[in-house]
């Protein structure tokens, strides 16, 4: 399987200029001859939207950019991030993952960063479920930036034995070193080397470039083998496209060696949850 | 406080490049001191954007400062940048002989507002956008005269304390005189930044990256060494001065209220 990541950096705000951008780096994966393309968080309206969320949401069902991505979905699978009207005057930061002329998943933020520069528990409503899904190459989940640091966020993905887990993202760069990049940019590697290695899955997180309102996007995607290896890795805060090959026989190989997702008990951890949750004192 | 100088480039390079390039202008114009900071903004436009599409004002008051006249002309050579010099002397000179003071203070003021006055005139006559100069120490402790040197339409350096400004000049390859000068706002003769903030670059901006950076309390401050006078004097400058970091508070009465609940990106619509 050959997976394309598009670092792009989309217009704030500006749905057909990056519709068109889609248009682009599709038709360049389709040349690449990538069995999969995925576009970052939010890669149709850009990220710090603030009040115009609700003049750049989009029903998937309904909408005429949709009905395109469908349609190119039967020749190359799409990961794209969009905001959502799920149901009237409620907006969502989505991501959709479409093979087969279809959408397969739609995915709904969780965790809606909101501290320092992050606002995102003002503008958007918070999505309840992380789901895994059949596609072509195998089981899939998808996760959206924050929750991509979030171990519950992996491990409900791990038990419903994902065998790819598709992240897009809009992480903003902060913090300086002496390392050619932002000290940001250590932290996705640290969680995707050991939830790839002890989960047994691959992980493909596809981060954004460019600049609003000051920030700088991080960029540096990558992608992570079942045994905890970095495959490919982009430039850390610019525009990039790249191309991996992955053997989904790596998955086999590495739950094999390593049983963690065999030994791995989601009835004991739901009872202590459940026990930890209702002993909970305010 | 450490920082890549290459990384620290690109990011602002990028930056600069393409903030501009959303609102539609190819050109920067920023007021060149023959100080450090505008030396190493200057550098950096003329690297992202080409020296031709930079122009750098030099805005001397009478002939004050020869030698930062020099330094500016001679960086403004070394960049490739145009640049234009415009006295402000007559326009200030015509004010005070209205409008008699001695402060130096008031002067000071209204020569900054002058020369951001007539930035902004000729930044529309070259269709540029003005470069802020001020760096992250000056914003913190509000060294810097509101709508005057403080004033632009994007700032590359406000994420940057004056000492790491220092080691961006030496990467930039800026020339010596100005990388040794003492720093000073250029508001009378004698003035120096350190003597007047009565602290040290160094020892300030130490100080600052504990409280503002790594969150500490200022008693952990004052713990790691620094003495209760000075992290406590530069919290009250901190403090102070956040009004010169800020749009004006707006009365509210409409259900939505600009600033408050009327929230749409910088970058809207670019």
């Amino acid at each position: 399987m050959r997976i394309a990541l598009a670092q792009i950096a989309p217009s704030l705000g500006n749905v057909p200029a990056n519709f068109d951008l889609h248009l682009q780096e599709i038709d360049r994966a389709r040349r690449a001859q990538a069995d999969l393309v995925i576009f970052p968080e939010l890669s149709l309206t850009g990220y710090l939207l603030k009040d115009l969320v609700e003049t750049v949401a989009l029903e998937p069902d309904k909408d005429r950019y949709f009905r395109e991505f469908k349609s190119l979905s039967r020749e190359i699978g799409l990961v794209l991030g969009f905001v959502e009207e799920k149901e009237r005057g409620l907006f969502f930061n989505s991501a959709a993952l479409l093979a087969g002329g279809e959408i397969l998943s739609i995915h709904r933020k969780v965790f809606l960063p909101t501290y320092g520069m992050f606002e995102e528990g003002k503008f958007f409503a918070v999505g309840r479920n992380f789901r895994v899904v059949p596609t072509p190459w195998g089981k899939a989940g998808l996760m959206i930036c924050r929750e991509f640091l979030s171990h519950g966020a992996h491990y409900l993905l791990l038990a419903q034995g994902a065998e790819l887990v598709l992240a897009v993202s809009a992480a903003p760069g902060r913090g300086l070193s002496e390392a050619e990049d932002f000290a940001t940019g250590r932290m996705w590697e640290v969680m995707a080397e050991a939830m790839s290695y002890f989960s047994g899955s691959f992980i493909a997180y596809c981060n954004r470039a460019g600049y609003e309102d000051g920030i700088a996007f991080g960029g540096g995607s990558f992608i992570f083998n079942p045994l905890g290896q970095r495959l490919v890795k982009a430039k850390p805060a610019e525009r990039d496209f790249i191309v991996q090959d992955i053997d989904p026989r790596e998955i086999r190989r590495a739950r094999a060696a390593m049983p963690f997702l065999r030994d791995d008990r989601p009835e004991i951890i739901l009872h202590a949850l459940q026990r930890v949750v209702e002993s909970h004192e305010d | 406080m450490k920082i890549n100088c290459v990384f620290v480039e690109r990011i602002l390079c990028g930056f600069i490049r393409e903030e501009l390039a959303k609102a539609g202008f190819s050109r920067g114009i920023l007021g060149l001191s023959g100080g450090i900071d505008s030396a190493v903004c200057a550098a950096l436009a003329a690297r992202a954007l080409g020296p031709e599409n930079v122009l750098g004002l030099i805005l001397p008051y009478r002939d004050t400062f020869p030698q930062d006249i020099a330094d500016a002309q001679d960086l403004a050579r070394l960049l490739g940048i145009r640049t234009r010099m415009i006295n402000i002397a007559p326009m200030v000179d015509a004010y005070f002989a209205a409008e008699p003071a001695n402060e130096r203070n008031l002067m000071g003021n209204k020569m900054a507002r002058e020369r951001m006055s007539i930035l902004y005139d000729q930044s529309a006559r070259d269709k540029a956008l003005i470069l802020g100069t001020s760096n992250k120490t000056e914003l913190l402790i509000g060294y810097g005269t509101i709508h005057g040197d403080t004033a632009c339409a994007v700032n590359p350096l406000g994420d940057l304390y004056k000492t790491q400004v220092r080691r961006m000049a030496a990467h930039l390859g800026i020339p010596a005189a100005i990388q040794s000068k003492v720093p000073t706002a250029g508001l009378w003769p004698g003035q120096t930044d350190e003597g007047e903030i009565g602290i040290s670059y160094e020892e300030l901006d130490a100080i600052l990256f504990e409280l503002v950076d790594r969150r500490l309390r200022a008693e952990d401050v004052i713990g790691l060494g620094h003495s209760r006078e000075k992290v406590e004097g530069i919290m009250r400058l901190i403090r102070g001065s956040e009004f010169k970091r800020r749009m004006p508070p707006i009365a509210k009465l409409s259900a939505r209220t600009i600033g408050l609940d009327f929230l749409y990106p910088y970058d809207w619509d670019k």
